[in-house]
């Protein structure tokens, strides 16, 4: 599968990585999105199979990004690794279809028991 | 504004607790051992912090050292300390930063955001507008980490 991981920190995108890694998934074919508005072109030329994203970007918010790839017409597997966690930011993420919602920090057994269903 | 005072130092521990399981300490070996006094004492020299506004005003700092930064950075990184370059701790303070405010943000009012984080380095920022009303100070691996949080002061007025 190839995967976009979607967040401005240089550093938690290197994490992702890792905990993908440690949870067991390896593989897959890793691109990288430095803000939201990169990861919504990305996933028009890169054709990834799930979005792994950041909420608070420059230039697009993840959420952003989510919205206007499903008013596209794109329905690319995507959910979000945040920091922020309220009620209100899970249920706009869930009405945009994200389809899960990680806290960080997280484990590599968070990330084995979100993506075990969808990477298999 | 928005009352504060339910947010206790308890609930600074237990974020640090989980950044600590998760990325600086996932064996269990190196805890931020505590340090209640002299706190003002702990020299810091590296900063970085989170601006939350709306519903509640104010500013989350994560403090430390060079020497901390760079353990913290490897930590984060999975790198020697001998590799660690400027651009990699301003990462990972500024990550640190945005982790533990996020997380504070989920203990706030509803209707909160909360900035990209800043790193800065050298003397501790300081917020004329705004006061500490929650702070959790500790020494890691024998270096200081002082996570503040500054409240505006005001009717909901943000001068920071």
């Amino acid at each position: 599968m190839k995967i976009l991981i979607a967040d401005d920190s240089r550093v938690m995108r290197q994490i992702v990585t890792r905990t993908l890694r440690q949870a067991g998934f390896d593989g897959h074919d890793l691109v990288e999105a430095q803000d939201g508005k990169q990861a919504f072109d990305m996933v028009q030329s890169e054709k990834p199979d799930l979005v792994i994203s950041d909420w608070n970007m420059p230039e697009m918010t993840g959420v952003e990004c989510l919205r206007q790839l499903r008013a596209n017409g794109n329905n690319v597997k995507f959910g979000f690794v945040t920091s922020e966690c309220t009620p209100e930011m899970m249920k706009q993420a869930e009405d945009a279809g994200a389809e899960f919602f990680i806290i960080k920090p997280f484990t590599a057994e968070r990330f084995d028991e979100v993506f075990s269903p969808i990477l298999g | 504004m928005s009352d504060v005072a339910a947010l206790r130092v308890e609930d600074l521990q237990e974020i640090v607790e989980q950044v600590w399981s998760s990325y600086l300490d996932p064996e269990g070996i190196e805890p931020l051992i505590p340090v209640y006094d002299d706190i003002d004492a702990m020299k810091t020299d590296m900063h970085a912090s989170v601006s939350i506004t709306g519903t509640w005003h104010g500013h989350v700092v994560v403090a430390c050292n060079e020497p901390a930064a760079k353990n913290c950075s490897a930590a984060f990184l999975a790198m020697e300390v001998e590799e660690v370059g400027e651009a990699d701790m301003m990462d990972v303070l500024g990550e640190l930063a945005n982790i533990v405010g996020g997380n504070v943000k989920s203990m706030l009012p509803p209707g909160c955001f909360v900035s990209l984080p800043t790193v800065v380095t050298g003397e501790a920022p300081h917020y004329p507008s705004a006061e500490p009303v929650c702070q959790l100070a500790g020494h890691w691996m024998g270096d200081p980490f002082v996570i503040t949080m500054w409240q505006s002061r005001g009717d909901g007025g943000d001068a920071a």
